[in-house]
């Protein structure tokens, strides 16, 4: 889960801890280290800080210096290793070495399609994601301040490189990039290099920062792992606003652009580009229902209106029962849920009974709100889509529907009447992003959650001959819900095998999967096939579906596997009309 | 911990007993003037580093690049925190 505390990241603890690792049961990962600084004073690093996240690290430390060989040969250690992560880990020290040599208008060019190149060609030879270090500016200047207006200064180059590499990975979704620049600057310039360590042992910067290159590692590593933040829950009294609405009145809480209000009115601002970028904002609130939706609809000075809220509970029970409702009716982890409160004693029960739920601190100051949460990282993402923007409306959508759906006599009439329709066709280039990123974030409907990046997407969208990977987009009268689910087939000599299943928890109950299967089961009519082969791998999220093939008729062979004779299959009736003619031999 | 000249030998090793214990991360280690890297199996050439830069935590100090380089032995260490500090 994600800590609401800063690590603890002095350098020699971690150095302790790593020689004394445990990580028995622990998932493991697979890292790749290409550097042109030193690795050796990093690997014990990231083993430690990985290790405290859950994770047991396997990493290939590249020879020093040797990023481009290992990258060209396709039968490098770093091939034969099959990384799930390769970090390209470039320092600004030898950048620095390079520029002083060669110098010259080409430097930049050089450096970035250098670098660009080596993506590439990692990207040809296997699909482990890639996370690249972008360079910290260097302390030292040439021409003072006038650095910048001289193109080819060591300061100006190395700034215009970060951006180049910014701007090629925004087109690539399996490069990630690591802000190490971002790092030195925080702590500044001046204390990150240590040019006498650099000359020693080719440090990659002053140790003692070293861990804090680790822990970026560790936290973009794990949000590609599905670690992310679903969902911001808040209380209302002096934590959204200054004051208690019960007692000051709606207009007279302190909240607006000026004065009193202003760190709350920032903080609501913070929140709001939240919600915009997809993360769901709930309240929980000790107040009367009516009373705390007031400064809502009737103060000016409030960012944040009724509407961004998409689950607003205000009464007087205790709040963790409150934020397990929260969490059932949006159906997501509570470990993808973070509390923010000002109230030491709901914060302590919070973190009591709901131990999975990230409880920050709260600065004593509503100025340091916005912050207290961003030393915490608690936003990480690995990818950002225009779905994204639009969650937290179809979240509004849906609870529309619960509304809804209690009007009705019969569940049947009440989906019929939704006029659901869905498209379903093998991954296409354009819908990769989303793909990947709903392989990376489901966690309940998912029968083997494996978190297939975007470049093993790729590879099974153009594997023709072998693989049917279908994904499907439901949208019905209230809204559109985008893509919902992926079912991954593999056509073997025998059987069709149902290699990966999982569907948003959005769309749950209204006949999705039974449809996907009716058409699992065309699929492999169409194509001889008379047994059906599925896999179900518990873990500690996903019991929803452990009957998921007992539904459909499967056969129990072994704990985790299923088969299904094809004959036997009894077509699911559902409610859902298909919007286009399912595409499934589309060609190349 | 002040830098307060601590000229005593004695005093300055037991301080750096305190960081090698730290770094090899073996309380009962007991280091003594003429111990070299041959003597202890995790003293490689990371573990120097470490040492070094614990050191200067310890210290205070700011070690240079000559400073490093001189430093074989633990005298060596003693010596040179003792020139530091006075």
């Amino acid at each position: 889960m994600i800590s609401a505390n800063t690590p603890d990241l002095d350098y020699l603890r971690l150095v302790r801890q790593a020689k004394k690792l445990n990580v028995t049961g622990l998932p493991s990962l697979k890292l790749a280290l290409l550097s042109d600084a030193a690795t050796q004073q990093f690997v014990p690093l990231l083993r430690a800080l990985f290790q405290e996240n859950g994770v047991a690290l396997e990493i290939y430390e590249a020879p020093f210096d040797a990023m481009e060989l290992e990258a060209i040969n396709p039968d490098s250690g770093l091939y034969q290793f099959r990384p799930n992560v390769v970090l390209l880990a470039h320092c600004t020290q030898a950048l620095r070495g390079r520029y002083y040599e060669n110098g010259g208008g080409d430097f930049l060019r050089q450096s970035s399609e250098q670098i660009t190149g080596l993506w590439s060609t990692i990207q040809t030879r296997c699909s482990a994601r890639i996370v690249q270090c972008n360079f910290p500016l260097p302390y030292e200047r040439q021409f003072g301040h006038f650095d910048l207006k001289v193109a080819h200064s060591l300061y100006s180059s190395v700034s215009e490189l970060n951006m180049r590499l910014a701007e090629a990975a925004r087109e690539q979704g399996n490069v990630l990039l690591c802000d190490v620049e971002a790092l030195s600057s925080t702590i500044g310039r001046k204390y990150w290099f240590d040019d006498r360590l650099w000359n020693m042992s080719k440090a990659f910067c002053r140790l003692e920062y070293l861990p804090q290159v680790a822990q970026a590692l560790v936290e973009i590593v794990l949000a590609t792992r599905g670690r992310v933040v679903k969902c911001v829950v808040l209380d209302l009294d002096n934590t959204l606003w200054g004051g208690v609405v019960g007692d000051d009145g709606a207009n007279s809480v302190a909240i607006g652009p000026h004065g009193d209000g202003e760190a709350f009115y920032h903080f609501q601002q913070f929140l709001l580009s939240l919600k915009q970028r997809g993360i769901l904002l709930a309240v929980c609130s000790k107040n009367n229902y009516d009373t705390a939706l007031l400064p809502f609809a009737e103060n000016p000075g409030m960012v944040l209106r009724r509407d961004d809220i998409t689950v607003f509970i205000a009464n007087w029970e205790n709040k963790a029962g409150n934020i397990r409702k929260i969490r059932a009716t949006l159906e997501i982890g509570l470990d993808s849920m973070v509390f923010l409160d000002d109230n030491a004693f709901e914060r302590n029960l919070v973190r009591q009974m709901l131990p999975g739920v990230i409880v920050p601190e709260m600065p004593e100051d509503p100025a340091d709100y916005v912050r207290a949460l961003c030393e915490c990282n608690l936003f990480e993402t690995s990818s950002f889509s225009a779905e994204d923007m639009a969650r937290a409306d179809l979240y509004q959508q849906e609870a529309g529907r619960r509304e809804q759906r209690a009007n009705y006599a019969s569940v049947g009439e009440y989906l019929e009447s939704l006029d659901m329709r869905i498209e379903v066709g093998r991954f296409t280039k354009a819908k990769l992003p989303r793909i990947a990123q709903l392989l990376q974030r489901s966690n309940q409907f998912n029968l083997t959650t494996r978190r297939h990046n975007e470049a093993e997407c790729e590879r099974m969208r153009l594997d023709w001959q072998g693989c049917i990977p279908l994904c499907a987009s439901l949208s019905d009268r209230l809204g559109d819900h985008g893509l919902i689910s992926i079912v991954i087939l593999e056509r073997t000599p025998d059987a069709l095998v149902i290699r990966d299943w999982l569907m948003s928890c959005r769309v749950l109950t209204r006949g999705v999967e039974q449809f996907l299967m009716n058409e699992v089961v065309e699929i492999a009519q169409q194509n001889g096939y008379k047994i059906i082969l599925g896999e179900y791998v518990p873990t500690a999220k996903n019991a929803m579906v452990q009957d998921f093939f007992a539904q459909f008729g499967f056969e129990n062979i072994d704990a985790t596997h299923w088969r299904l004779d094809v004959a036997n299959y009894v077509v699911n009736e559902t409610y859902i009309q298909p919007a286009l003619e399912p595409v499934f031999a589309e060609s190349n | 911990m002040t830098n307060v000249a601590t000229i005593n030998p004695e005093a300055i090793k037991q301080r750096l007993q305190k960081v090698f214990q730290d770094v090899f991360d073996d309380e009962t280690m007991q280091i003594h003037e003429r111990m070299t890297a041959a003597e202890v199996a995790d003293w490689d050439s990371l573990s120097h580093i470490n040492l070094v830069v614990a050191v200067e935590k310890e210290f205070r100090v700011r070690l240079t690049t000559a400073d490093v380089r001189g430093l074989n032995h633990v005298g060596d260490f003693i010596a040179l925190l003792s020139s530091k500090a006075a």
